[in-house]
């Protein structure tokens, strides 16, 4: 290809009918050193930013859950891997790894991170199992019982919710977690006998349909209390026909009495 | 300004009625509006420190008196218009700017404080503005003061009334525009003839937002935290009914997925049926219920709140606060042949019988149902017929309500209340009340607490042989019988358990281990508060339990009110300090209301002083006298609420009538006032003469409410008037008094004892509201007449 440069007073049109002109590969090189070093601070960014997140879980893990009591090897291990920092709406994002539960818009919450790991403890969650979720939310709860190994479940009542936990689910590489949204009174029958159920949006009563979906021997659990203040566990066993609750305590018992 | 022509001066007393009947229509509007939005604790803030504007417009005299009372007949019409303005948009601007805003996060996300500092600057404004107005009046016009301090306090006791009305007949939205058109009328009566070419266009404007807001108000977003909300974001849900009443704003919601069946059995294997049900300013109040005569089964059959109808059936039953009537519908089912259904929300009562009669099978018009619409306690004293069983409402909400209704009087459950209850039981009639199980454990502690007591005033020995309690996963009833159970009883008890899978919590022949059969606690300390509960040594366990346990009573009755300070730092240890404002946010809320007061007026009181100077001979007194009163009257004002509400049986009409007819009288003590000749000591006397009458009321006035309560409401009303003109028409006097007293002194100081005044009265609502939990309303009664007292010395100090 023979070699052109530009002239003075050359038309555009001359321009577009000339030969392509290839710039000396030597001029590439600036922007893609400056493009790798984007890529790497980049990546290094990331890296670092991902860095803080997991020191920030293992911290939580650490001082929040191990703390209080949870032992069971599976739930620590999911509660450490799960960014729960992409469950949380982005203002609060700085806040996700705090011992508190955070709005998530709708009225809901996504629960304490010590709730979290309480339920799923609670549920003894083992491979290969099935269980139900009613109260999607965020799908933070959702994602921790997936990484588990159990098959997971989960209703979601307020549409916008459920589509948004579906996705985030999705992106986050929780694909195999089934959100449905609608009325979670009713379960989910097409996947039931279930091993466990996960009520994290309770209602003042506990539908007849999910105790119908519960598999005999198997737990629910239901917190109790109000959206920043959950005040007991609700572990429902079935036995048979004899169904029985017993309630557990989120914070070490310890007498309400002052020595006077 | 002296040579002000008569007709001038008449419009302007009139002007002043006018604005302060917008001033408190605009403050009781802005409560009713903040009660629907957030929650009646937050209003209450927002109030208290909104309020603190006529603190400011004091100082602010104070430290500009010349320069605002040359420009006054061109200011005062436009702070006029500007407060009309302010009232009709303020509500508007929140939303829009604050959208975000919900006092439930107060706790939980520090940006909301911000956002709450700058709503109450904003919620302010109306009130700045009007005070400036009417103070600036007041300091101009002081040597007519007695008969503008009529014309203010007449015209704030209309307000009450005018508010009232409007809230019966508008929209919420509406509301706050609507009070702005008496601000507006206010500053159209005293136009000026000069500068019109700038008064002209703020009218225009103020007119123009008054009227846009009035046709076209803004739409008031709600907290998602609160029921109607939460029960709104469910799909396809919608508001089918809705009503204003001063009660609040009633609206009725349908949603597919609407469901009530509080603490149902888990052997209850029918579809739980979908609903409709009702809200109160968006707080839940009860579900409407499907029923019919032909039903041999109901709902609550499978609730702890079956245990009475497990023991007899009962053929008289009394329902209090009845609500939508679910348990009066459970009565009917079970075989009472005559129940009386006692509501005050006469609102709510009305829209279910014209609107959902068909629904529930005419319940409220069932030949052996009556429905009566009046406060229980005001009932119960007059009514001389005996109940086989009579059942209180259920105490708490699945859950807990994070405390936020702390602070609400609950007359039904007080000490006195279940005595009264207990005269009205039948040889064998049953007692009943439920409530939400709760951890740490209060309701159902404080709730034996007072049965036992309540059992203990009527001389029964052996509590345990008439109490009865079952417990199923989330909730708790107990039954007090007037005779011992029966072993038959006892036996239909257990059997009862046994089928719903409950477990028995209080029983005459209670075994071991029978109280956690299907229902295990891993904290069973419940038990054993329980058993000292009906013990002798239960005063020890009041005394050294983390929360307050000991029975409500007429003198403390807030029955939702458990935390002490002592116990914070254990709870703080072992819940969080995030988490504890959950246990009880309504007591923070006051505390924090006070101390957020307290600040603010220390500042508004000593700013004036940069200006005035420190060193007068007039400052002690000043203070004292102005502080003293700003104090006394407000108690007051706050302690003849409560003891009339429950006196007259209807609590908001007893609530504005208290409010209207202090008012009035005082303004008619205030006219009188300027009638008379004043001496040096004239306005000690008058505040002394107050608090001796305070102290004889503090003492007979309980006594003879009392006595009576059982006359017709003419009667009671024509006592009321009375009762309240007496102190009311004296302590009209103090203040036009002691303001010409300061005048002939030095007028300089006019304003700043004006803003000493409205700052203390603000703070005294929170104080008021501390000292009747601490120390129970008589102790409120007793510091408004020491407030009155320490007016009354200020004499010493001159």
């Amino acid at each position: 290809m023979k070699d052109s440069s530009f002239m003075p007073g050359t038309s555009a049109a001359n321009i577009e009918n000339r030969p392509q002109r290839v710039l000396p590969k030597i001029l590439f090189l600036p922007f893609a050193l400056a493009f790798l070093l984007l890529l790497f601070t980049g990546n290094a960014l990331a890296e670092e930013e991902a860095l803080i997140y997991k020191n920030a879980r293992d911290r939580m893990v650490r001082t929040q859950i191990k703390s209080r009591g949870i032992s069971d090897p599976a739930t620590l291990r999911a509660m450490e891997s799960v960014p729960r920092h992409l469950f949380v709406p982005e203002t609060s994002v700085p806040d996700a790894y705090d011992d508190r539960p955070l709005p998530i818009g709708y009225g809901q919450t996504i629960s304490q991170p010590y709730i979290v790991a309480y339920m799923t403890e609670i549920v003894q969650p083992k491979p290969q199992q099935r269980i139900l979720e009613i109260g999607t939310g965020s799908g933070y709860q959702a994602a921790i019982l997936a990484e588990t190994g159990v098959s997971v479940y989960t209703i979601e009542i307020i549409p916008e919710l459920a589509k948004n936990a579906s996705e985030r689910l999705r992106r986050l590489g929780y694909g195999r977690v089934q959100v449905k949204s609608g009325d979670g009174y009713f379960g989910w029958e097409k996947h039931a006998p279930y091993d466990a159920i996960v009520v994290t949006a309770a209602a003042e009563y506990i539908p007849p349909p999910l105790l119908v979906q519960l598999k005999d021997g198997g737990r629910m659990v239901i917190p109790v209390g109000s959206p920043f203040f959950v005040q007991t566990l609700m572990l429902v066993e079935k036995h048979g026909k004899e169904t029985g609750t017993r309630s557990l305590m989120p914070v070490r018992f310890v007498p309400f009495r002052r020595a006077e | 300004m002296n040579q002000t022509s008569a007709a001038a001066l008449n419009r302007l007393h009139l002007s002043v009625a006018l604005l302060s009947i917008a001033i408190i229509a605009f403050q009781l509007v802005l409560i009713h509006v903040l009660s629907i939005t957030q929650w009646h604790y937050f209003a209450y803030m927002v109030i208290s420190v909104a309020l603190l504007g006529f603190g400011a417009a004091g100082t602010l005299i104070a430290l500009a008196r010349g320069w605002f009372l040359e420009r006054s007949s061109f200011l005062l019409p436009l702070l006029m218009f500007g407060s009309a303005a302010a009232m009709a948009t303020v509500v508007g601007i929140t939303q829009a700017v604050f959208g975000g805003f919900d006092s439930l996060l107060l706790f939980v996300d520090p940006s909301q404080v911000w956002r709450l500092l700058l709503a109450n600057l904003l919620f302010s404004t109306p009130f700045f503005l009007g005070a400036l107005a009417i103070g600036l009046i007041f300091v101009q016009h002081v040597d007519q003061i007695g008969t503008f301090y009529f014309a203010n306090l007449l015209g704030s006791g209309l307000g009450g009334i005018v508010a009232i009305i409007i809230l019966g007949l508008l929209s919420p939205q509406q509301l706050p525009a609507v009070t702005a058109v008496f601000s507006l009328a206010a500053g159209f009566l005293i136009l000026p003839n000069r500068r019109l070419r700038w008064l002209i266009p703020a009218a225009f404007l103020a007119c123009a937002l008054t009227a846009f807001n009035i046709v076209r108000p803004v739409y008031l977003s709600i907290s998602e935290y609160k029921d109607l909300q939460r029960t709104l974001n469910l799909p396809d849900a919608g508001i089918v009914a809705q009503r204003n009443s001063p009660y609040g704003l009633v609206q009725v919601v349908s949603a597919p997925a609407l469901r009530h069946a509080p603490g149902i059995s888990l052997t209850y294997s029918r579809e739980i049926p979908v609903r409709e049900a009702v809200f109160s300013n968006g707080n839940w109040f009860g579900a409407i219920s499907e029923w019919s005569a032909a039903n041999t089964e109901h709902l609550l059959d499978y609730t702890t709140g079956a245990l009475p109808y497990a023991m007899a059936t009962p053929n008289d039953v009394l329902v209090l606060r009845a609500g939508t009537g679910m348990d009066v519908s459970h009565a009917l089912t079970r075989g009472a042949r005559r129940i009386v259904a006692v509501e005050p929300h006469s609102t709510v009562l009305d829209l279910l019988d014209e609107q959902y009669s068909k629904t529930m099978g005419g319940l409220f018009r069932h030949p052996a149902v009556t429905v009566v619409p009046l406060e229980p306690r005001t009932y119960l004293a007059t009514d001389s017929s005996h109940y086989d069983l009579i059942i209180l409402p259920m105490v708490g909400v699945f859950g807990g309500t994070a405390g936020l209704f702390a602070l609400q009087e609950q007359n039904t459950f007080t000490r006195e209340a279940l005595s009264e209850m207990w005269r009205h039981l039948t040889p064998d009639g049953i007692l009943c009340a439920s409530a939400w199980l709760d951890y740490p454990a209060r309701n159902p502690l404080r709730l034996a607490a007072t049965m036992v007591e309540t059992l203990a005033e009527a001389g029964i020995d052996n509590p345990a042989a008439h109490l009865a309690a079952v417990r199923s996963w989330g909730t708790i009833t107990f039954c007090v019988k007037r005779s011992p159970f029966t072993p038959v009883e006892i036996r239909n008890v257990r059997e009862f358990c046994r089928q719903m899978l409950f477990d028995p919590v209080l029983l005459p022949d209670l075994k071991p281990g029978e109280r956690e059969h299907y229902n295990l606690l891993e904290d069973r300390s419940i038990f054993t508060y329980m058993d000292q509960i009906l013990s002798p040594a239960r005063q020890e366990l009041y005394k050294t339990y983390d929360f307050r346990l000991q029975p409500a009573t007429d003198n403390r009755p807030f029955f939702s009110q458990f935390l002490r300070w002592q116990s914070l730092p254990h709870l703080i240890r072992l819940f969080g300090e995030r988490a504890v404002p959950f246990i009880e946010m309504g007591y923070f809320i006051v505390i924090i209301t006070f101390f957020q007061t307290a600040a603010a007026a220390l500042v508004l009181i000593i700013l004036p002083l940069f200006r005035l100077g420190w060193r007068s001979g007039n400052r002690l007194w000043t203070l004292m006298y102005f502080s003293g009163l700003g104090v006394g009257f407000m108690l007051v004002e706050i302690v003849l609420i409560h003891c009339f509400v429950l006196y007259l049986g209807h609590p908001v009409y007893a609530a504005a009538a208290v409010i209207c007819a202090m008012l009035i009288f005082s303004g008619i003590g205030s006219y009188t006032s300027s009638c008379m000749p004043i001496h040096e000591a004239t306005p000690y006397r008058a505040a002394g003469l107050v608090a001796l009458m305070l102290l004889l009321y503090a003492f007979l006035l309980p006594p003879i409410l009392q006595h009576t309560i059982t006359f017709s409401m003419g009667w009671k009303i024509i006592f009321t008037m009375v009762l309240l003109a007496l102190p009311s028409f004296a302590m009209g006097f103090p203040f036009p008094l002691g303001l010409q007293l300061l005048a002939r002194r030095s007028e300089a100081d006019v304003p700043w004892a004006w803003g000493i005044n409205g700052c203390l009265s603000v703070l005294s609502t929170a104080l008021a509201t501390i000292i009747a939990v601490e120390a129970g309303f008589a102790a409120v009664f007793l510091l408004a007449s020491a407030a009155y007292v320490i007016a009354a010395l200020a004499e010493f100090w001159t």
